[in-house]
């Protein structure tokens, strides 16, 4: 079997994720290109004696070489020399996408074209010829739709063909003395370094020279030479190279758009403009992505709670069973605990967020998929623009206040790495779910006759910390304005069911398969260092004489006791585990759920009902976002709450919650930075900025308290 | 001389040149916003937000400073 290797190349929002989900199915390979944050896609298909793989190129407007995703294009055209570039373009939008397409060609690689969305095309009236396009582009053009398989079949055909017969025509479709300016920078290079035309394409390097985009030093007279050609051409044209070349593509462009495309009706009213008349409207626009806002935030969390529970369940019926087996095979009591609160305990951690992360995927994709983010972006401009980043950051942003880690992943819509990093890094100060547990605790022991003006002002401190590591790291270390925002706002579209499940499926499988081995490595550590010496007391463990060294840096915050220190270790793993670490802590006895001895036939009823349950509740949940419910009233353990209020003053106890409100919300979050840059150093940057503001500002405030109340 | 960020929502406006900083030049060329292109502002956002405009067929959102850059002549 042969491997083609295409690369789907094409501007961004032309259906090129879709048409590779239609072409290969769910079967699609999601990561990172190397050392940027930029998602790849990878898809095998096999057909006849070949198998194709496809890369998915980020989506790009231009091949300038200038922003991350261009780099990333460039780099992989002509490096990795693919066999063919498929060049997607939306028919709908031909002229901005041919753009790409004349530079495309400038690269000497064999090129099938798809037009795609092709449908709506069709519907909006717009007739192609698409016969005659492929003349005037001296490369096959293939009409495709994703959405209804149109063309697929023929699409890959076409590949194969053209990866048979290997050949590849240059038009020269500038004006000809232009033409003549370009062959005479090839001659240069041929006397003077001709080694980059082993590397680089005639055409691409010659215009490349001209615009001096180019990533290569040369020498003095060959420098020199190039910029002769280049005054000449200015004298002649009246324009520098730069405006020329883009003027000579788009030049092309329109001869092969007016010679190919017919409107049937000029300006049909476009459903987008009428929409987005609703959706973008001055006065209205913001409330109704307020709205929608609340509503993502409701379901993403109503929907995955029930499965949550559901798998929360599976897994202590899982334990229970390998429980009973070790128990049959006499297993020491030390190895029943590593297996069931080390092993178990650390798959849990990983699988709890598979329910969150996959709902919130599923409507990210939708949003993505309908254009709807772009518009969200365009409303909350103004407001970010202040912080040097752009409205995208707002989403990821507000799930932070649910769960830290998906709200993580949701920067994936974010271009800008710059904004990318940023956002990310204030991701950890937005106050999650799990955190509230630990407020709501402490609030009802000190705090009975304030409890929602302290949770508040912690979730106040947050963002106020979020927002001012912003504008320090803006200030200090990017160094750049706020950079300029041009997007486009694409045509609204129903994504596809296949589209939206198989890129919610695939971004959940990378999280599994590369977190679960992080955090479970890492749960592992933090048993034995809970545990052992195993049998030993409370506080003779290797945590409690850690902390014991550590907590004296607390002193100066009020809390500088070695159970403190110890409750701020387990909350690194998870906030969730703070309470019961704390009863372990504190009481000295842990905070057990009663464990039940099940048969096979036992758990797996259980396991079965469990699910049938959580589908219940899902409903009902669904029922509750429109409608109101009752807050549950937690009920809280009587012991620990006697120790805490012994071993906290009220100044310190807030001081010890403003701590955990902003050091690291936990592993998965880490590892989610990690996964997200695609880099540890600014995995470590963020635990760093998180542990040193924390500390700061919990010194800020308890010194403030301790001498002004 | 006038820029897209005098016009008002329904105008519109042939692009003259593009004078601007280099990097917000070449983006807007990218973007098919080169001189003798017709643009017409369609949206404003509110409190001083970005504009929408279309051009070719597709519609762009662009900051008013950037809108500063683009320098247009009123057309019907």
């Amino acid at each position: 079997m042969r491997e083609i290797v295409v690369a789907l190349v094409g501007n961004p929002n032309v259906g090129k994720s879709a048409l590779l989900n239609a072409i290969a199915g769910a079967d699609v390979k999601v990561g990172n290109w190397p050392g940027v944050t930029v998602e790849k896609k990878e898809a095998f298909f096999k057909y006849k004696d070949y198998v194709i793989k496809f890369v998915d190129l980020p989506g790009i407007y231009s091949l300038r070489n200038q922003t991350t995703e261009e780099k990333v294009t460039i780099d992989f055209l002509l490096k990795e020399k693919p066999d063919i570039v498929l060049n997607v373009v939306d028919a709908t939008n031909l002229k901005r996408n041919l753009y790409l397409t004349i530079q495309l060609l400038e690269l000497e690689i064999p090129m099938v074209i798809a037009l795609n969305i092709w449908d709506e095309a069709v519907e909006k009236g717009i007739v192609i010829d698409y016969k005659k396009m492929e003349n005037l582009l001296c490369h096959p053009v293939i009409p495709t739709s994703a959405k209804d398989r149109y063309g697929i079949d023929e699409l890959v055909k076409k590949l194969v063909e053209v990866y048979e017969n290997k050949k590849f025509i240059q038009c020269e479709h500038f004006e000809p003395q232009f033409e003549e300016y370009l062959k005479k920078v090839v001659q240069l290079v041929k006397d003077y370094k001709p080694v980059l035309l082993d590397v680089y394409p005639k055409r691409f390097l010659a215009i490349s020279l001209l615009e001096g985009s180019l990533n290569e030093t040369l020498q003095k007279e060959l420098e020199e030479k190039i910029e002769e050609i280049r005054q000449e051409i200015k004298s002649l044209y009246k324009k520098d190279v730069k405006t020329l070349i883009v003027e000579e593509r788009y030049g092309v462009v329109l001869s092969i758009y007016h010679q190919t495309v017919k409107k049937q009706q000029e300006d049909v009213v476009d459903s987008s403009i009428t929409l987005d008349r609703i959706f973008l409207h001055k006065y209205f626009g913001i409330p109704i992505f307020l709205f929608l806002v609340w509503l993502v935030f409701e379901i993403t969390f109503k929907v995955s709670s029930p499965y949550v529970e559901w798998l929360d369940k599976v897994l202590s019926v899982i334990s229970s069973w390998t429980l009973s087996l070790l128990d049959s095979v006499k297993a020491p009591e030390v190895l029943k605990s590593f297996v069931a609160e080390g092993v178990l305990g650390g798959v849990g951690f990983v699988l709890v967020f598979v329910p969150v992360l996959f709902t919130l995927y599923v409507i990210i994709a939708i949003l993505e998929g309908s254009g709807y983010i772009a518009r969200a972006a365009f409303l909350m401009d103004r407001f970010f623009g202040v912080l040097g980043l752009s409205g995208k950051s707002f989403i990821p942003l507000l799930l932070g206040f649910g769960c830290n880690v998906p709200a993580v992943y949701a920067t994936k819509t974010i271009e800008s790495e710059k904004e990318k990093i940023l956002t990310t890094l204030m991701i950890p100060f937005m106050s999650c779910g799990a955190r509230l547990t630990v407020f709501a605790f402490f609030v009802s022991i000190f705090f009975t006759d304030n409890k929602g003006l302290v949770i508040f002002s912690l979730y106040l401190i947050g963002i106020m910390v979020a927002v001012l590591v912003a504008l320090i790291l803006n200030r200090f270390y990017f160094k750049t304005k706020s950079q300029f925002f041009i997007m486009e706002l694409p045509p609204y579209r129903l994504p596809t069911f296949r589209y939206v499940i198989n890129t919610a499926w695939s971004r959940v499988k990378a999280f599994v398969v590369e977190a679960g081995t992080f955090i479970f490595a890492m749960s592992v550590l933090i048993w034995f260092l809970t545990n052992i010496p195993y049998g030993a007391k409370k506080d003779e463990t290797i945590l409690a004489n850690v902390s014991k060294q550590v907590a004296v840096v607390f002193e100066p915050l009020g809390f500088g006791t070695w159970q403190a220190t110890a409750s701020l270790f387990s909350g690194f793993v998870a906030k969730e585990v703070v309470l019961s670490a704390m009863g372990n802590f504190y009481v000295g006895e842990k905070i057990e759920e009663e464990k039940k001895n099940l048969t096979f036939i036992e758990g797996l009823s259980e396991i079965g009902s469990g699910f049938v349950e959580a589908n219940i509740n899902l409903v009902k949940n669904f029922v509750a976002i429109f409608g109101f419910t009752k807050q549950q009233q937690q009920e809280f353990d009587k012991n620990l709450a006697s120790a805490i209020r012994e071993a906290f003053t009220p100044i310190s106890a807030y001081s010890f919650l403003v701590f955990l409100l902003l050091y690291t919300p936990c592993l998965a979050t880490v590892f989610a930075i990690k996964q997200e840059l695609n880099s540890y150093r600014w995995m470590f940057a963020s635990i760093a900025i998180n542990f040193t503001s924390a500390w700061i500002v919990s010194f800020i405030v308890y010194n403030l308290l301790k001498n002004f109340l | 001389m006038k820029t897209l960020k005098d016009l008002r929502p329904g105008e519109k406006a042939k692009v003259l040149a593009v004078e601007g900083c280099e990097e917000v030049k070449q983006k807007l060329y990218d973007l098919g916003i080169i001189p003798g292109e017709v643009v017409e502002i369609l949206q404003d956002a509110p409190f001083g937000g970005p504009i929408k405009i279309k051009v070719h067929d597709y519609c762009l959102a662009l900051r008013r400073k950037e809108a500063s850059c683009i320098l247009v002549e009123e057309s019907k």
